[in-house]
């Protein structure tokens, strides 16, 4: 084989083992630092009636739906199956 | 001299670029009309493609002094900040303000997607020496696959400048084209049961945690690869502003204003890098196919992985996820959802797979970390050195 294309081999071999080794150091960093500062679930808020919903999704696309429920569920800490968006009031 | 109506009309036609126009300058006019046509009709990374193409077409007007390598011309000025480092490292800055590490941080495991997504550079780095390019010129061909615009220019003008035009435009061109290129790579690696698993909802993140992170990647990061420094430092100062909120205007005008001069300058010379003696050649084409393959092998190490990861984790994580571990972010993410979503409508995989996705930056970050610390070339420092002292003495004789 070409001594070119065995260092080329030798290169990758190397190069995803130190990014690996990096994100696996990377990785275990995380959990440590949020195992030492755990999170906290911020005060309730009263809902008011300004804040109820007033147009309905059926005309906003899919993707927008998809995103905002994402964005809920990861907010509310619940899976998104545990909750439906019946109404967008856009601004 | 005397100026007769003839010899005034010969000399103002010969001062016109028609005078001065070749094949090679016609073909890449038609190239640049083909970049604006794809960015303005076609939509394909119109942000990029089009000043990009804009500046192809300035850089090859003849005598117009438009061209990276005309001293004293415009756009000459601009590449500066590519050829010393600059602007990358300043989209990154943009980068970090707009980039919401959260769901990386609820999932870290999900790093390792955008780890095994770098497989991608590497076998396109293997590629690229078999058909002939050296290893430096390889690995610049080769960071394609980490599907990083930034980190791709950044890398090619370090390790082969000569090559940057075409590596940027392939960069560019097949991050646009990822919707395209990666659903069917997702769905042939992929079983309908396995794209319908449904992941457990991510767990919210204490805001002092967002805060430290940064700042210990920085550290740990930057210690192990020094040569990753400007990007990842940049893009991590970036997210501090962000996630500190005690910068708001900083973080305001890093993911706003900032982002969008440095895209326009950054493009501007980019563009003006393709003339017809750096862009019309076998390489070019080569670097366009090579660009390819490191997006599908990127595509398919990350979906790969994370089935190696579903299987482990006794079917916790969907495979589709792993695709995002590429840094096109979030598009790729949005691919995950959008593949997901064809299985079942109730599959909800975006927050999922924007850890994987925003892992994929620094993975790629980190890539070009180690090709700089592999080929990196130690003189560039001292002569950044040197062109500041330049500049601090032209600055004191000024003053004086």
């Amino acid at each position: 084989m070409d001594p070119t294309v065995t260092t080329s081999l030798t290169v990758s071999l190397i190069a995803i083992s130190v990014i690996f080794t990096v994100l696996i150091v990377l990785i275990y960093t995380i959990k440590l630092l949020v195992r030492l500062i755990p999170y906290e679930e911020p005060p309730a808020q009263k809902i008011t009636s300004a804040a109820l919903p007033k147009t309905s999704p059926s005309n906003i696309s899919p993707d927008i739906i998809s995103a905002i429920t994402s964005v809920m569920a990861t907010h509310l800490g619940k899976s998104p199956q545990e909750f439906h968006i019946t109404q967008i009031n856009p601004k | 001299m005397e100026l007769t109506f003839g010899n005034a009309a010969t000399k103002i036609i010969g001062s016109t670029g028609f005078s001065s126009l070749t094949l090679g300058d016609g073909t890449m006019i038609l190239v640049a009309c083909v970049l604006l046509y794809l960015a303005i009709w076609k939509k394909f990374e119109p942000l990029l493609l089009l000043p990009i193409g804009f500046g192809c077409l300035l850089a090859n007007l003849p005598l117009s002094m438009m061209a990276s390598t005309d001293s004293g011309g415009l756009l000459n000025f601009f590449y500066q900040g590519v050829k010393h480092e600059i602007l990358p490292p300043l989209v990154f800055l943009g980068v970090g303000a707009l980039t919401d590490f959260g769901p990386l941080l609820a999932n870290p495991s999900t790093l390792l997607l955008g780890a095994a997504a770098q497989i991608g550079v590497y076998t396109t780095l293997v590629g690229a020496v078999f058909l002939g390019f050296n290893l430096k010129e390889a690995s610049a061909i080769g960071i394609i696959g980490g599907a990083d615009g930034p980190t791709s220019i950044f890398i090619a003008s370090k390790l082969a400048p000569h090559l940057l035009a075409p590596i940027a435009v392939a960069a560019y061109s097949y991050m646009s084209l990822v919707p395209l290129i990666q659903p069917p790579i997702m769905r042939w690696l992929t079983t309908a049961e396995e794209r319908k698993i449904k992941m457990e909802q991510l767990k919210p993140i204490s805001q002092t945690v967002k805060i430290i992170f940064p700042v210990v990647v920085t550290i740990v990061c930057c210690l192990m690869l020094p040569g990753v420094t400007p990007l990842l430092g940049m893009l991590m100062l970036g997210n501090l502003f962000r996630e500190s909120g005690v910068t708001a205007r900083l973080h305001e005008t890093a993911e706003t204003h900032l982002i969008n001069i440095v895209t326009i300058l950054l493009a501007l010379a980019v563009g003006s890098s393709m003339t017809a003696d750096s862009f019309l050649r076998l390489e070019t084409i080569k670097i366009i196919i090579l660009g390819l393959l490191a997006f599908c092998m990127a595509t398919a190490g990350g979906v790969i992985f994370a089935k190696i990861m579903s299987k482990l984790s006794g079917g916790k994580i969907n495979p589709l996820i792993g695709s995002a571990g590429v840094s096109a972010v979030p598009m790729a993410a949005r691919v995950s959802q959008k593949v997901g979503a064809e299985e079942d409508q109730s599959n909800f995989l975006l927050m999922h797979a924007m850890g994987p996705n925003v892992a994929g930056v620094i993975g790629s970050a980190v890539a070009a970390g180690v090709f700089i610390s592999l080929f990196g070339d130690p003189t560039v420092v001292s002569n950044h050195a040197e062109i500041s002292t330049n500049v601090v003495s032209t600055i004191s004789a000024l003053s004086k």
